[in-house]
């Protein structure tokens, strides 16, 4: 097998199989693996078991990553944070971050997954074993989560490595390792951060939902307080441990223990076994401090100096209720364990083990009087001292949620874990309250932290085409994005690069021969039952009742407030059934809003989106009749089929439905037909129309042309608080209807002046400045342009703004700004393109 | 927000699945004054407690239904079409 080889601040370290990267680099010498935030104090080895901040670094540009819980790889490139920390006498803290890769480079893969499990344990020690097998024998589906890589725990345990066998075999245990929950949330729902070691940088963020919930989290060791306790070379007692036991590392030659005789002697046969000389077992209150530069050499105390290489805390064993808090679950400190715990469990859940203080005895203890100098680092995020705590509750910040708002301790990477039981052992003493008077303070997920990117997940971008995609491809299609949907912005056949020319001759066809554009992104909802011409009475400006079979209408949906929500034509197809087209983005909104009328009125109404099974194009032009009636038996001439009007009828020898409408001014129809004909029915009409060079056109030519017509885009040319008499659209509000949506807000603001008016500009010269330009009058902003545009008819710039009613009178002079250029324009009234409307009823 | 919904047509699910609609509120009839209907569009009674509201099954059955909820311990008592 190869050596594992990676890059430390540069330099390469090996590593052996089953090390993570701290221990790999303590085996090869490393014992500052960061500095302080605040202070740039040296920090080395603490926990080892991802509790604390002490040994996080930066893994392949990802920050803060806890080197402890990752698995050593050939090729990471490891950085140490915060070097560059600089404090002199008087200087502030300057610091140093590694650029951040650009997101496009991210090599990260995000991912996340939606399980269902009768029965979650976290946590993969003895006592999580055991009930995962215990649920698992019962014949339920039972995922069990555990941090670590391994199952069973860091120490040599026969017992636990029966059980995990039987685990690892059991076809009922779906076991998940390098697996942090984070957080129980409402509907013992368990969030999960999974780091798949197999696939370099891939996390997936696991939503567990559980019927049932057991939490065997164990206990963690946290630190003692004392004048420099934060030194490399001082260790919680666990993580000795797993140097010695899980990597065979030999931390020290002279130790000395700290913390209650009973848990000093049992510590004692490890150390010595190891062939580390133990000098000392001390109480925690007789020492003084620990002295060194950049590593322990000593602990003083009153009356003796202890030279020593290795400081092992043996500290007080805090049950890992952190879930449990976080859940809002009620702690109470229990004196007999010395710790708080649950005092009840939320439904469908329960805890076992340590976590439920199974074993936990942590006697009273008292903090040496060093535990108040700046010296001895309670929070080792935030760099905040025990004498930082005790100025706090000195200046009347006494209770232990306001020391932690004031000082940030807790607030950072560990939340908590090693500062909050040492604070609360201080405070206690300061102000001569019991443990249990102090309380702790409030948890809130996630802890342990949560990369955002895993929370975003992967970045998925839906994309949706329309049933003629590939002919628009083949026809030369520059797209753009329109939401989801892809649609051609113009068609460029011979690759020029050059819109406005493209743009032009698609125009050019389509006022002079011939054109069609894919509408297929138009939503079209279909709407039947005996009550859909009731619903739609009620949900558009017009009246749909009365409207004929055979007939179109343009309206309006308002909401109650009488803002303009949407707009689309609906043709009656029978009695009892109508054809609703929506604008692009919109269809899922307005099914959704005919669906709530309707529950909310209980109308007898099916509500059908057919987006996405039906294709449609507007063919359009003055020649575009001629062009449709080689496609189909039906009569188009405007005595059998006039504007308005729809007609079933087999197109190109497809059954095909065809609408009279003109959104671009001219003459044309829109054809619908199932989505399967599409591209079928384009080519037809195209084949059709060559003779007359008739063009495909793109949404950038529909655009100028509807914008010579003065049509208002819905969501372009309105905002989300446009209504119809400012947008110049008054009679769509037929207020002669008895009822309808949005009604008595649109009576009313008949009544009252228009606070701001859409109005139609010309500009001379042939720069357009860009959609939504301020307007301005003598310097001020009054508004925004919604639409500019040049116009071949015009032979100028024309557009759309909202402006004051002040400015709406024909010849007004406004000023457009863009780009610290002014444009001149006047305030024009009429339609810019036959203002009669006759080409559309030729 | 993470609970559990039972939608009448799909039985519970994550309420990630569905669209919550508002408060379920009684639109004043059509000779109902102008007051009246903007009172009905802008001003919710925002109930600190249970209270019927309207939720749309958008990863689902796409059905409207109404659910008696608790707004401060998101329980939910009941759902109805």
């Amino acid at each position: 097998m190869d050596p594992i080889l990676f890059q430390w601040n540069g330099s390469s370290v090996p590593a052996e199989p089953g090390d993570s990267v701290a221990s790999a680099l303590y085996r090869s010498g490393v014992r500052t693996f960061s500095h302080s935030y605040q202070y740039g104090r040296p920090r080395g080895l603490l926990c080892l078991n991802g509790s604390c901040p002490n040994c996080m670094v930066n893994v392949d540009g990802v920050p803060n990553v806890r080197s402890c819980t990752i698995p050593a790889r050939s090729g990471m490139k490891v950085l140490s944070q915060n070097q560059n920390v600089y404090r002199g006498l008087d200087s502030p803290a300057v610091k140093c971050y590694p650029e951040a890769p650009a997101l496009s480079e991210s090599e990260h893969h995000y991912e996340h997954a939606y399980l269902p499990f009768e029965i979650v344990v976290v946590g993969g020690g003895q006592r999580g074993l055991e009930a995962a097998l215990a649920a698992a024998s019962q014949g339920k589906q039972v995922a069990l989560l555990e941090k670590e890589p391994g199952l069973g725990g860091y120490l040599p345990n026969p017992v636990a490595q029966k059980l995990v066998a039987e685990v690892q075999d059991h076809p009922g245990i779906t076991v998940f390792v390098n697996s942090s929950c984070f957080g129980l949330y409402e509907g013992n729902l368990l969030g999960v951060v999974r780091i798949d070691h197999g696939r370099p940088h891939a996390e997936t963020l696991l939503h567990l939902r559980a019927g049932s919930i057991v939490l065997a989290t164990g206990a963690y060791e946290t630190q003692f307080l004392f004048a420099n306790n934060d030194l490399p070379g001082i260790m919680l007692s666990t993580a000795v441990l797993r140097l010695l036991h899980q990597h065979a590392i030999v931390p020290g030659k002279r130790a000395v223990l700290i913390g209650e005789p009973d848990r000093c002697a049992a510590m004692q046969p490890h150390l010595t076994a190891a062939g580390i000389e133990v000098v000392a077992s001390l109480p925690v209150d007789s020492v003084v401090g620990a002295s060194g530069e950049g590593h322990v050499a000593a602990v003083v105390t009153e009356t003796v100096t202890y030279e020593a290489d290795l400081v092992v805390m043996c500290g007080p064993l805090v049950p890992d209720v952190g879930l449990l808090a976080q859940a809002r679950t009620p702690l109470r400190w229990t004196p007999e364990n010395g710790a708080f715990l649950a005092e009840a469990l939320p439904p469908a859940v329960s805890i076992v083990g340590s976590a439920a203080g199974e074993g936990i005895h942590n006697p009273a203890y008292l903090l040496p009087p060093s535990s108040q100098s700046p010296d001895a680092i309670a929070c080792l995020c935030m760099d905040v001292s025990g004498q930082d705590v005790a100025d706090t509750i000195d200046a009347g910040m006494g209770h232990i949620e306001l020391i932690k708002r004031f000082t940030k301790l807790g607030k950072s990477a560990c939340q908590g874990r090693m500062c909050l039981m040492a604070t609360v052992h201080l405070c206690g003493q300061v102000t001569g309250q019991t443990i249990a008077q102090v309380g702790t303070t409030v948890a809130r997920p996630p802890a342990p932290p949560v990369a955002l990117g895993v929370l975003a997940g992967m970045r998925h971008h839906p994309v949706r085409r329309t049933p003629m995609h590939e002919e628009h491809d083949r026809l030369g299609a520059v797209w753009m994005d329109m939401g989801e949907w892809k649609r051609p912005r113009y068609y460029d056949p011979s690759n020029t690069g050059q819109q406005d020319a493209c743009v032009e001759q698609e125009y050019r066809a389509v006022r002079e021969r011939a054109g069609i554009i894919d509408v297929s992104t138009l939503g079209k909802i279909e709407v039947k039952g005996s009550d859909a011409g009731r619903l739609l009475d009620l949900v558009f400006t017009h009246k749909f009742s009365t409207l004929p079979i055979g007939r179109v209408r343009y309206s309006v949906l308002c909401d109650e407030l009488g803002t303009i929500v949407d707009d689309g034509t609906i043709s009656r197809m029978e009695e009892q059934r109508y054809f609703l087209t929506t604008t692009t983005g919109n269809a899922d909104f307005v099914q959704q809003w005919l669906e709530w009328w309707a529950a909310a009125a209980a109308m007898d109404v099916t509500i059908t989106n057919l987006t996405a099974g039906l294709a449609s194009m507007n063919l359009a032009g003055p020649l575009a009749r001629g062009v449709l009636a080689q496609l189909t038996e039906c009569d188009l001439s405007s005595a059998a089929f006039p504007y308005m009007d729809w007609r079933q009828s087999s197109v190109a020898g497809v059954p095909a439905t065809m609408m009279r409408i003109g959104f671009v001014g001219e003459m044309g129809w829109e054809i619908v037909a199932a989505a399967e004909y599409g591209s079928h029915l384009w080519q037809q009409v195209l084949q059709a129309g060559a003779a007359v060079n008739l063009r495909p056109f793109g949404v950038e030519t529909q655009r100028v042309l509807r914008l010579e017509k003065k049509h208002v885009i819905v969501g372009v040319d309105t905002d989300a608080l446009s209504n119809p008499y400012e947008a110049g659209m008054a009679w769509v509000a037929k207020l002669d209807k008895a009822d309808f949506i949005g009604r008595a807000a649109l009576a009313r603001m008949k009544q009252n002046p228009l606070e701001r008016t859409l109005v139609g500009f010309e500009l001379e010269g042939t720069v357009a400045p860009p959609d939504g330009s301020p307007i301005l009058i003598a310097g001020k902003p009054v508004g925004y342009a919604t639409s500019v545009r040049f116009s071949w008819e015009k032979q100028k710039v024309i557009g759309m703004a909202w402006v004051t009613p002040a400015e709406a009178m024909p010849g007004t002079q406004i000023t457009l700004r863009s780009d610290a250029v002014d444009y001149s324009a006047s305030v024009v009234d009429d339609i810019f393109y036959d203002p009669a409307g006759q080409r559309l009823k030729m | 927000m993470s609970f559990l919904l039972k939608c009448p047509n799909c039985g519970e699910r994550s309420v990630y699945e569905f669209r919550f609609g508002g408060e379920v509120r009684q639109r004043p009839s059509p000779e109902a004054t102008a007051e009246a209907f903007l009172t009905y569009a802008l001003y919710k009674r925002n109930v600190a407690g249970v209270q019927w509201e309207w939720w749309y099954h958008r990863g689902g059955c796409g059905e409207w239904f109404k659910a008696n909820r608790n707004t401060l311990t998101n329980e939910v008592h009941e759902t109805t079409l």
